[in-house]
């Protein structure tokens, strides 16, 4: 059936459609795993619970958003400060204790996400919640035979946003410099009078807040649920293991990926799209183990 | 010395802890419970097969449901087969998936023997491929165990995704119980139960045995530093490819049995947080020992079981809770506390015996 | 000494083969549960309550338990079952299909109870009916499915699928168009009943443009709205479920389409979803179920009341898999009342209650969506299929209610494999095959 309706649905419109999709799917899966790459790259931590930082991302937003009244454009930044406050806490409370065991940090966070996915479950239940946007977002954009939702555009731009953001604050700033210092060398940096244990806390909180961040935006796209987070981890993952742990690398596995399955799905049907892609990621990290950019200095 | 470490104690504790489990059916006659034990030894085993190449091996493997759901897939068939007779040749489920004819891959199954075979050799077939590929990459430590994951989910869509071979998200399930021959293995049967866990034990005598052998010195020296020992001119890719291969087909067996005992396998299997908890009851039991692994597995299935109905809601988050803990405070898991106990009380100089204290035979300086 | 206790080991290990082979490979051995009875005199008659509290299907299976709980107590309040209380035991589930099946043992065998009412997916049901057949015990699954599936150990009384989309198919095109899009979830009863309603498509002379499955739990709809779009259908049938149905709805209206142009005839978007949501995703689209809160008849009314000012009416809605969940209450009292009459109190088992069900009816009086029965050969609902309208405040309007009760039948659309009867599954050629799952 899949080969079949190719050959009889291709035409050029809606395939340029398909592609414009896949740029929008890109860019969500890129947001998903920005958080994560940060928090991998730099600090070297496998971070389990990512998926629930997205989730209490939503939540934040929900929460801001149905009892303070807040804005939805008010609450995505507010989230991104929330979230980063669970990191913080979540930073100096227990991973800092767990840096030299990379393995065992990722149990560990994987037993918080457990913790805040239920726990987020005991306090708003586990029915689905609700966010409302301005009614401009719930639209779309069209010209000629191109069609596009305003609110993906949103999530474009945010996300290009951001990237440039956090461009500008490693390769721009003294912050920036003391993370790539102490993402090469912590020893060395260390003996420079770089506080490495102040960079790893910061990069771990900010990394999860901008996993809140994109909870924020993932809860109007879909819905706010106390499981909503594996949704996007496992795609957040491959992101970050394809391109190797570094911005660049996420941004370009990120945009791969998100085309790819765009692709496949337009030319199959979406399960099997996944399929195609998981076994793609298997065999390009048999041939280039490191990712696409991975950081030139010592891996850990 | 520590008591701990001393090997003929280690023997005698499985000796003794194997044969108080032996014991229980000629006590009990409750089924029910003779079958909840039996899928805890199932579920021991898994355990013990997380052990063996994440404890021993260093290889953290979030992926061991893929060789159990493929064991249990394998298993399912073959008694899916033994109810389909030559008047109704297919499972009823490929009828309702306009299949007209029974897809060559199922026709193995239709002999229980081949089809119990094929259920252990295609899973460990698999990890061997799998687990070449990576390893010969050098793909190793988190990055292996985000790529098993990766595996995983991508066998989860596949089963999902090919319904009218595999029953989709409703998962196969088998009408009758396993029959071998004249025998009916009664899933609620103290034949089950010792069925699961003679397999039990044996997977455990070969996993101990293993661990005191040479090889399972190499590999635990692989564990704690990969580099050291490739110079030493070992091929550090086929000592982790094999005992990446050998607990996943432990991991089949496990498969196999539990399937016996529940008469269902679904998509489920190959679920990551199936595959999670598994890495839990080694975490928390104590991936560093056999014995501790296996004791993890009866004593958070035990307690999810009976603790779980009072907790309700908070259960996971104690589970969570818990497990932080045990990884934040006690990295040996529950079972170092009992090490570090017979080392206070017993006497003698501190040098460790060869068991799985190994890593003490590697001092590593500097670090 | 090694040596010795590995010698020791293999002579252990070889001892309990021995010991197992003569003893354990035998049928099972407690011949005691023949004897004892399933309800005694003056204690409780215990059902069990196997539903999920926790995790992602405690949306739908939480309900399902209070739903219950109130029913139960509503038959006790007025006398119980031959002057025996019913008393539930209640277990978690845990969304885990592992749980379920070790749960439906700890029931049946341990805490021996008469009933079991439970699950809300097929994989669960899947997951304990070996052991229900096994022990010829007895389910109650109170929601819909699709069929397919003839065992003697299970009463349904939500809408199979031959059942499901009978009226809504013909009233879409009739009122939208002869072009139409299917979408589902990538599971089985989604593919089950678009053949079911693929058959009614043809029989009202639409058209099927397409169908697209996505994988459970997925969110990201770009894909298959896009080829919606390209393919430009009249209305879209939809089978997708749980937190998915939500995305699509969302994006449904994000990537500009218009309800009034191309609404969604769904199976499965109720009164939870549609708030879920939010009212403005939901409205003017289209719902197909027995039930519906907004149901205008005395009954109705009267659950609708009392549950939600009862203490199990906290989540503020009562639903069509709720209300289907509540019958099964009144299926089982009925059914039990009938095997007490034939066999007596202490000889009644599970499978006496099946047995006794052909042909209940639970009355207008009593139900909330009007009066249904039992099939007496494969014992699902007749019922009546309504379709429903979304409304700006996200209750639904009644566009139309099938004028006559639809008969269920779970192979309507494998004539070939044969008819479900009482006994198992007969084919053409008189053979009846029992427990087929």
């Amino acid at each position: 059936m899949a080969v079949g309706s190719f050959f009889t649905s291709f035409d050029l419109s809606a395939f340029i459609n398909a592609l414009i999709l896949g740029i929008s799917i890109a860019s969500i899966w890129l947001i998903a795993a920005l958080g994560l790459t940060i928090i991998y790259g730099a600090v070297g931590v496998i971070n389990m619970a990512h998926g629930e930082f997205i989730m209490l991302g939503a939540y934040s937003s929900y929460m801001l958003q149905s009892f303070l009244g807040l804005p939805f454009l008010l609450c995505v930044p507010a989230s991104f400060l929330i979230v980063v406050a669970v990191g913080l806490i979540l930073e100096r409370g227990l991973i800092r204790y767990l840096y030299k065991r990379p393995l065992d940090t990722l149990l560990a966070t994987f037993g918080v996400s457990l913790v805040l996915m239920q726990g987020v479950r005991l306090i708003f239940g586990s029915d689905p919640k609700y966010l409302a946007v301005p009614p401009i977002f719930s639209s779309n954009i069209q010209f000629a035979f191109v069609n596009i939702s305003v609110f993906r555009v949103v999530v474009l731009l945010v996300t290009i946003a951001v990237v440039v953001a956090l461009w500008a604050l490693f390769y721009r700033t003294r912050f920036g410099v003391q993370v790539r210092a102490v993402m090469q060398d912590k020893e060395m940096a260390a003996s420079f009078g770089v506080n490495a244990d102040r960079v790893y806390m910061l990069t771990f909180a900010l990394g999860a807040g901008l996993a809140g961040l994109a909870g924020s935006l993932f809860g109007v796209l879909n819905i706010v649920l106390p499981t909503m987070g594996a949704a996007y981890v496992v795609q957040a993952f491959l992101v970050v293991v394809v391109g190797g742990g570094t911005l660049a690398g996420s941004v370009a596995a990120g945009g791969a990926t998100g085309e790819l399955q765009s692709i496949f799905a337009y030319f199959t049907n979406d399960t099997f799209a996944r399929f195609v892609l998981f076994v793609m990621i298997v065999v390009f990290l048999r041939i280039r183990p490191q990712g696409l950019f991975a950081p030139s200095a010592k891996r850990r | 010395m520590n008591l701990y470490h001393k090997v003929s104690a280690q023997w005698l504790a499985y000796l003794v802890f194997y044969a108080v489990l032996a014991m229980v059916p000629l006590v009990v006659s409750d089924n029910f419970l003779l079958n909840q034990l039996s899928t805890y030894g199932v579920f021991a085993m898994l355990a013990l097969s997380v052990s063996l190449c994440w404890g021993f091996g260093g290889i953290l493997n979030l992926g061991q449901g893929i060789p159990f759901g493929l064991g249990a897939y394998g298993m399912a068939m073959t008694m899916q087969m033994q109810s389909q007779d030559e008047s109704n040749p297919m499972p009823p489920f490929m009828l309702n998936n306009s299949l007209d004819h029974l897809p060559l891959f199922w026709v193995p199954f239709g002999n229980t023997t081949v089809g119990i075979v094929l259920a252990l050799v295609v899973p460990t077939l698999f990890c061997a491929i799998f687990g070449g590929l990576m390893f010969r990459a050098r793909v190793s430590g988190p990055f292996f165990a985000i790529m098993t994951l990766a595996m995983l989910s991508a066998w989860y869509t596949l089963i999902l995704d090919i319904q009218p071979y595999t029953n989709g998200v409703n998962g196969i399930t088998p009408p009758a119980a396993l029959k071998l021959g004249e025998l009916v293995v009664d899933p609620y049967s103290p034949g089950a139960y010792w069925l699961v866990l003679g397999l039990l034990i044996a997977a455990t005598v070969v996993a101990k045995l293993m661990t005191l052998s040479r090889f399972g010195l190499v590999v635990q020296s692989i564990r704690n530093d990969a580099e050291r020992v490739r110079f030493l001119g070992y091929n550090v890719a086929g000592y982790e490819t094999a005992i990446y291969t050998v607990s996943g087909l432990f991991a089949a067996v496990a498969g196999c049995c539990w399937v016996i005992l529940t008469q269902y396998v679904s998509p489920a299997q190959f679920d990551t947080t199936f595959s999670l908890s598994i890495v839990i009851w080694a975490g928390i039991g104590g991936r560093m020992s056999l014995m501790g692994a296996i004791l993890g597995a009866f004593l958070i299935q035990g307690a999810q079981s009976y603790l779980g109905d009072a907790f309700l809601n908070t259960w996971l988050l104690i589970l969570g809770g818990f497990f932080i803990l045990v990884v934040r405070f006690l990295p040996k898991g529950l079972i170092g506390l009992v090490e570090s106990a017979l080392g206070r009380i017993s006497i003698g100089s501190k040098k460790g015996g060869n068991g799985v204290s190994a890593p003490r035979l590697y001092p590593q300086p500097g670090e | 000494m090694r040596a010795d206790r590995r010698a020791f080991m293999k002579a252990t290990l070889g001892a309990a083969t021995v010991l197992a082979a003569p003893y354990g490979f035998v049928k099972s051995t407690n011949q005691a549960w023949g004897a004892q009875s399933w309800i005694k005199k003056g204690e409780p008659i215990k059902v069990g309550l196997l539903f999920s509290l926790t995790g992602g299907l405690a949306v739908p299976e939480e309900d399902s338990t209070l739903v219950m709980q109130y029913a139960i107590d509503e038959i006790n309040k007025a006398g119980g079952i031959a002057g025996q209380p019913i008393e539930p035991v209640i277990v978690d589930a845990k969304s885990d299909f592992n749980v379920y099946s070790e749960k439906t043992k700890e029931l049946i065998l341990r805490n021996r109870v008469v009933a079991l009412f439970g699950c809300y997916t097929s994989a669960s049901r899947k997951a304990i009916l070996p052991t229900v057949m096994a022990q010829n015990h007895l389910l109650y699954y109170p929601t819909c499915y699709e069929g397919a599936e003839c065992t003697q150990n299970t009463i349904c009384t939500g809408p199979l699928a031959n059942q499901h989309s009978k009226d809504l198919i013909p009233f879409m095109v009739q009122q939208f168009g002869k072009k139409v899009f299917f979408v589902g979830s990538n599971y089985v009863w989604p593919k089950e009943s678009n053949k079911n309603a693929k058959v009614w498509l043809q029989q009202a002379g639409g058209e099927l443009l397409g169908e697209e499955y996505i994988p459970l739990g997925s969110s990201e709809f770009g894909p298959v709205l896009n080829k919606i779009r390209e393919a430009k259908p009249n209305f879209i049938f939809s089978t997708v479920v749980g937190a998915s149905d939500i995305a699509f709805h969302k994006q449904f209206k994000q990537e500009g389409f218009k309800v009034d142009s191309m609404p969604i005839a769904s199976l499965t978007t109720g009164e939870i979803e549609t708030r879920a949501m939010g009212n403005e995703f939901g409205a003017g689209h289209f719902l197909s179920a027995p039930y519906f809160q907004g149901l205008d008849n005395p009954t109705n009314h009267k659950f609708v009341e009392g549950f939600l000012k009862s203490k199990y009416g906290k989540n503020g809605v009562t639903h069509y898999n709720m209300e289907e969940t509540y019958l099964s209450a009144y299926v089982f009292k009925y059914g039990l009342e009938k095997a007490i009459a034939k066999v007596g109190l202490e000889e009644v088992t599970p499978r006496a209650i099946r047995d006794s069900t052909g042909g209940i009816k639970v009355e207008d009086a009593v139900s909330p969506e009007g009066l249904i029965w039992i099939d007496d050969q494969n014992f699902n609902a007749w019922l009546k299929p309504k379709i429903g309208q979304c409304q700006a405040d996200g209750s639904f309007k009644i566009v139309k209610a099938s004028a006559e009760h639809v008969a269920p039948d779970p192979y309507s659309i494998y004539p070939d494999l044969g008819k479900c009867t009482a006994d198992g599954l007969k084919a053409a050629d008189g053979k009846v095959r029992k427990s087929v799952i």
